[in-house]
């Protein structure tokens, strides 16, 4: 049942039983946890900016705001080069052919 | 008639004249038309496990059209003219995803395709489709190789533009189609200048003819630039997320499979045909394009709303990860060390697992249109409340492709990961990157479409929907818990044929 990976190897079952046993401590520590939460409170409540929102949603386009924006740099970038075009699609292919030439022509 | 023997033709002729019966019968009838399909993809299946069950027990079977005895590969003169089909273990394994592929997407096109939305010409595309990939799969003849790779062609641009009422279908299809033509005639040049040299078409002949000359070198450069933009290597990927965009759902598995028999093809040229003058500088060029790709093509899914391309730009990172992996493999199967070969087998291993899970991103996409009716990261919001096995289904292959333990795709990318790393520790690191940038591109989405309070009015999805994602879902459990049994007994022999079986390949056809 074990997969030999090369340098190491992988036996899920095995990792299945260490998560197991990790989800029972957790749940023993969180057993002895505070018993005086009571439900339908406003901790319960999304926090959003620290705002009280109801009903408030992070859609798709919110989440990893930061992320994105950190990536932006290459990402414009990357965008750029998707332009729909095919006319730029066959200019890629140019310029890789070119390289596949020079790698297979020249290289060797 | 010896049923075993004739297996191969038939698990291509099958599906190629069912297709072409298949309109035929919906004129009858629409209830006939289910049975023939029904009939046309249980054989084609069956008759493709029969090929595969024979390669992995007996070993490499050919099969010569015209000639009195199926195993005649040779004229009495000793030249292998006639039109060979080859089979060897990693040709029965890309015929087995193939398989799998296509059963599970008209199962999901049952109730997925509405009558007055062209579902016969889809179904019939799709079969075909299906005939032209196991016929790249299966065939041991260069030429023939080309006139398959021209019917995966025509089938799958017909498949993302039929929907000629959607703005932007036939629009992704003409691209898809110049990017296919101009790959196709790369192809049908470089077969013409090994067939000007060398005389011959038979694959196992040039790949012991093939001595690395000038014209030889031509003929590679042009095979690479058809084969790698097929396949959807960055950067000649950008035909991929608009047709995989465009396309139905049942048809976008289809188109994954197909990018992977064309990365079949081109593992087979560099393997293969091409085995006997291998040189470092293709193994690190295949290197470099995979490494491009897994990394662009997740930098890219960051940025997308539209859920369809987003998990299409997942879908093309995937395909770095199959490059990268048989690149490292390519690189060292000069030398042989044993790091190669688990490169390999991570890579093909890797082709399954992309299979199934990028498959069933796919259809639980596709449930969400349908269900919704928008695809949208803006409008969706709470889905995970009216479609909870879409939700489950949809959570289940992101994970599994951002490549989180237990699931399957963990366990190829650790081997690709292992093996990149002792070729160079860096093509290990930004593998792990473009899984963690995969990671979070599949929160977004799932916290954007199947979170939060409900935005979005959805509809039941129709059962046989979710068997076909549930059958999937299953596979993708199923690789991730068993990963060694797989590898042990389907990837291993089809890594090995690449890494050590081209004599036996060439043995099987030539004879000596």
């Amino acid at each position: 049942m074990t997969l030999l990976t090369g340098h190491g190897f992988w036996n899920p079952l095995l990792w299945l039983a260490a998560v197991g046993g990790v989800t029972l401590l957790a749940l023993a520590v969180w057993s002895r946890g505070r018993r005086d939460y009571t439900r339908g409170t406003d901790g319960e409540l999304p926090f959003l900016s620290g705002e009280k929102m109801e009903g408030a949603h992070v859609g798709g386009g919110h989440l990893y705001w930061g992320f994105v924006e950190g990536l932006r740099p290459y990402v414009e970038r990357l965008r750029a080069l998707h332009s729909g075009l095919v006319n730029d699609y066959v200019a890629w292919w140019v310029v890789i052919l070119a390289v596949v030439f020079l790698i297979v022509l020249v290289g060797s | 008639m010896n049923l075993t023997a004739h297996a191969p033709i038939l698990a291509i002729a099958v599906p190629l004249l069912g297709a072409f019966a298949l309109p035929l019968w919906a004129k009858l009838h629409r209830s006939l038309r289910g049975g023939w399909l029904v009939l046309v993809a249980g054989a084609t299946a069956a008759l493709t496990a029969l090929v595969a069950v024979q390669v992995y027990t007996v070993g490499v079977q050919v099969y010569t059209l015209g000639a009195a005895w199926p195993r005649d590969t040779l004229t009495p003169g000793g030249f292998p003219i006639r039109i060979v089909l080859t089979v060897d273990a990693l040709s029965a394994f890309m015929g087995l995803i193939t398989a799998l592929v296509a059963m599970v997407g008209f199962a999901y096109a049952w109730r997925y395709l509405a009558e007055d939305e062209g579902k016969t010409l889809a179904l019939t595309l799709g079969t075909l489709l299906w005939a032209g990939m196991l016929g790249m799969a299966f065939t041991g003849d260069l030429f023939n190789l080309f006139v398959f790779l021209e019917v995966t062609s025509i089938a799958a641009c017909g498949l993302v533009g039929y929907r000629t009422w959607a703005s932007r279908g036939p629009e992704a299809a003409f691209k898809t189609m110049v990017m296919y033509t101009v790959g196709g005639l790369f192809v049908l040049l470089a077969v013409a200048l090994l067939y000007g040299e060398y005389g011959a078409l038979n694959l196992a002949y040039l790949a012991r003819q093939i001595t690395g000359s000038l014209i030889d070198r031509i003929a590679l450069a042009l095979l690479l630039g058809g084969l790698l933009m097929k396949a959807g290597a960055v950067p000649l990927h950008m035909w991929a997320p608009d047709a995989y965009g465009e396309a139905p759902a049942q048809a976008v598995i289809l188109l994954v499979a197909n990018t992977q028999i064309s990365l079949y093809a081109l593992f087979r040229v560099l393997f293969t045909l091409y085995g006997g003058v291998a040189d470092p500088g293709v193994g690190w060029l295949v290197v470099a394009l995979g490494t491009l790709t897994l990394l662009v093509a997740a930098l890219m899914a960051v940025v997308q709303l539209d859920l369809g391309r987003l998990v299409a730009f997942g879908a093309v990172s995937q395909i770095g990860y199959m490059l990268l992996g048989v690149g490292v493999g390519l690189t060292a199967v000069a030398a042989r060390p044993a790091y190669g070969l688990v490169a390999i087998q991570g890579g093909i291993f890797h082709m399954l697992n992309d299979a199934v899970a990028i498959g069933l991103l796919f259809l639980a996409v596709g449930a969400v249109e349908k269900a919704s009716g928008h695809r949208n990261l803006a409008h969706l919001g709470g889905l995970g409340h009216d479609l909870r096995w879409t939700t489950g289904f949809f959570l289940l292959g992101a994970l599994a492709l951002a490549g989180i333990p237990p699931l399957n795709g963990f366990a190829s990318k650790l081997m690709i990961y292992q093996s990149s790393f002792l070729l160079s520790p860096i093509l290990s690191a930004l593998a792990i990157l473009a899984s963690i940038l995969l990671l979070a591109v599949f929160v977004k989405a799932f916290q954007g479409a199947f979170l939060g309070p409900r935005l979005t009015a959805a509809e039941p999805v129709p059962v046989p929907m979710l068997v076909a994602m549930g059958v999937l879902a299953l596979g993708v459990l199923a690789l991730g818990l068993f990963p060694e049994l797989v590898v042990r007994h389907l990837v291993a022999p089809a890594a090995d044929a690449l890494w050590t079986g081209r004599d036996l390949y060439l043995q099987a056809v030539l004879g000596r």
